[in-house]
């Protein structure tokens, strides 16, 4: 598992290159830069800001020099619990921000990756904790009106999609209702809202797999076999059908994460929320190169190591897999 | 030299035709698909919004005349779904936005299709090392985290409608090459493909001609529930201001633009959001039978 493991993670390494050299030289070949849209300044503050910023360089000494910086050079996880600091924890300097010229893209990092860290934790909880129930309650009262009911609450999440969703959460039980705040993120009463509107697309997903995956499982012979061992019909779902039933959704939580991420980017939008997912459309729009590539490169980075975890636990839950 | 005649291919698991009728693996097909009413259903309200969206800007009023004294105004009977901020009739919008969501999601869902088969056929076909590298890389695709590159596409090289097709159809091939991928892979050892090869055909030719037809149905399912995810991906856009631009509009910036003002007018929020899961609803259903129809089994590889 471990030669696995590490076989992966060097196969990261060429991926992770190509999409950093990629997103660099797509900023820098396209018109129009941090600074065109100020105000027009005097030729030595310009010529500052560029000295600033290593500008004047040739463009493959900045590659080269931004390459450097990126690199790894120490390993102190601890340094993480303190806070988000991944040049204390690893040496990764992502370099000043270009448009909050005293902030480094590692601080807004630290800041900002915390809170949309927690809105997608427990929008996935909520996409657990709603999914797994409905699509296990549809398996096992297949073709009753549990399952039609169970069925069509799973089509209706996924087709009313988070941006209208959202808004009409906000309009019905912040507007009208009062129960919640419209937005901002403050108490946890200011994560409702969100992580239900985030999760609600992904617990359909997983209510449906569910479903799919454990109606595969119950026809089998081995969960006859249970059955006619006199379990009862809450051990045979639990404790026999789940664990290979379940093998879908295991693999749908890859993608279900990056989704959650990206998803990131609307929610924050409705909700007011500041995460990284909104100072990342935002860069994106100011083309802060360094907060760019600094975001660009850590969502990179968190969905290869999500994907990775995903297929270790899914060769663990089915022996019929292997590591390869 | 074979000794059994070739066996029915287009529909894996479909009844054998009897003598007497001629039962086509497509007639029977569309005989499951009849049966099936949620399906119908959404394959009418699908082709009942697309007719209403082409042709209804035609017969409705203007959708981009302003009335500026009239201002929002709900639901009545000269507006039927009101007036949005600047007194333009919604119900007018609504349809031309459904235009360019529709067409959206049809040209961009082509891009996808054109892409995935070719590649999924030929990685399937060539087989050996070509396949491996080729799944590999999709396979190192499927991992990144691509909406974020469309969204950097469309901010640095300005928003372009044609920009916003390729875009979208570059993201959305994946998971079509890998499906058809499958399906080559289980006929591509089959008895009729060994024939042309007998017969001299070249690579295109077999391909094109003598593989595609016969896997038709999976891609004709998955092309149905494409569409709808290349439309959720438009209005994700449009809502973060990415996607279609003034003056044309979409579902997704009606969308966006009602979620900015639902306080005060909740219908502009209202209409364009039940307009756009609607169509969603319905094209998933009929997806979904169509899958049911055709006896389409998920393949991973």
């Amino acid at each position: 598992m471990l030669r696995f493991i590490g076989r992966r993670l060097l196969e990261a390494i060429p991926v992770m290159l190509v999409i950093v050299t990629g997103t660099f030289f797509m900023q820098r070949f396209v018109p129009g830069g941090p600074f065109t849209a100020e105000k027009a300044v005097t030729p030595e503050v310009m010529h500052n800001l560029e000295a600033y910023y290593h500008l004047n360089d040739p463009l493959w000494k900045q590659y080269t020099d931004y390459l450097w910086d990126l690199c790894p050079k120490r390993f102190h996880p601890g340094e993480l619990a303190k806070g988000l600091d991944f040049k204390a924890a690893f040496g990764v300097d992502f370099r000043p921000s270009f448009k909050y010229p005293n902030r480094t893209v590692n601080e807004i990092i630290a800041d900002k990756l915390p809170v949309s860290l927690e809105l997608g934790g427990w929008s996935l909880l909520v996409a657990l904790g709603l999914g797994l129930p409905l699509g296990i309650l549809a398996a096992v009262r297949r073709n009753t009106w549990v399952d039609y009911l169970c069925s069509s609450l799973a089509m209706t999440g996924i087709c009313v999609p988070t941006f209208v969703l959202g808004p009409i959460l906000v309009l019905a039980f912040a507007i009208h209702t009062g129960w919640f705040n419209a937005s901002g993120w403050y108490g946890p009463i200011d994560r409702v809202l969100p992580c239900l509107t985030l999760g609600n697309v992904y617990a359909a997903y997983i209510a449906r797999l569910t479903r799919g995956g454990l109606l595969e499982v119950l026809n089998q012979d081995y969960i006859r076999t249970a059955r006619a061992k006199g379990a009862s019909e809450l051990r045979v779902v639990f404790r026999h059908a789940l664990r290979g039933g379940l093998l879908p959704v295991v693999s749908f939580l890859g993608p279900a994460t990056a989704g959650i991420l990206t998803g990131s980017f609307v929610i924050e939008t409705i909700f007011q929320i500041p995460g990284l997912g909104r100072e990342f459309v935002n860069s994106a729009f100011n083309r802060d190169y360094t907060l760019v590539l600094g975001t660009v490169i850590l969502y990179a980075a968190m969905i290869i190591i999500l994907n990775l975890a995903v297929d270790v636990v899914q060769v663990l839950m089915n022996p019929r897999h292997k590591f390869e | 030299m074979t000794i059994f005649p070739p066996r029915n291919l287009s529909a894996p698991g479909a009844a054998l035709p009897s003598e007497e009728s001629g039962h086509s693996p497509w007639s029977d097909a569309w005989a499951r698909l009849r049966k099936n009413r949620l399906a119908v259903a959404g394959g009418i309200v699908v082709v009942v919004l697309a007719v209403l969206c082409a042709a209804g800007p035609i017969f409705s009023q203007s959708y981009e005349e302003q009335n500026l004294d009239l201002g929002a105004s709900s639901p009545s009977l000269a507006h039927w779904l009101g007036t949005d901020t600047l007194g333009r009739d919604l119900l007018a919008r609504v349809l031309y936005g459904g235009r360019i969501s529709i067409l959206v999601g049809l040209v961009a869902t082509v891009v996808a299709l054109v892409i995935g088969v070719t590649y999924g056929a030929v990685a399937g076909f060539v087989g050996g090392k070509a396949d491996t590298v080729m799944m590999r890389v999709v396979d190192i695709l499927y991992a990144l985290p691509f909406t974020i590159f469309v969204i950097l596409l469309m901010v640095f090289f300005g928003r372009n409608i044609f920009l916003l097709f390729f875009a979208i159809g570059a993201v959305e091939w994946l998971t079509m090459a890998r499906i058809v991928r499958g399906q080559v892979l289980s006929i591509k050892r089959m008895e009729f493909i060994e024939a042309a090869r007998a017969l001299g055909y070249g690579r295109r030719r077999i391909i094109f001609r003598h593989i595609i037809p016969n896997i038709l149905g999976p891609i004709i399912v998955y092309t149905t529930l494409t569409i709808p995810a290349v439309m959720l991906l438009e209005a994700f856009l449009s809502f973060l201001g990415l996607g279609v631009q003034p003056p044309m509009s979409s579902w997704g910036v009606l969308i966006k633009d009602g979620a900015d003002k639902m306080e005060e007018y909740w219908w502009l929020l209202v209409f364009p959001g039940t307009a756009f899961s609607l169509t969603l609803f319905s094209l998933n259903f009929l997806g979904d039978g169509l899958r049911d129809a055709l006896d389409v089994r998920a393949s991973k590889d």
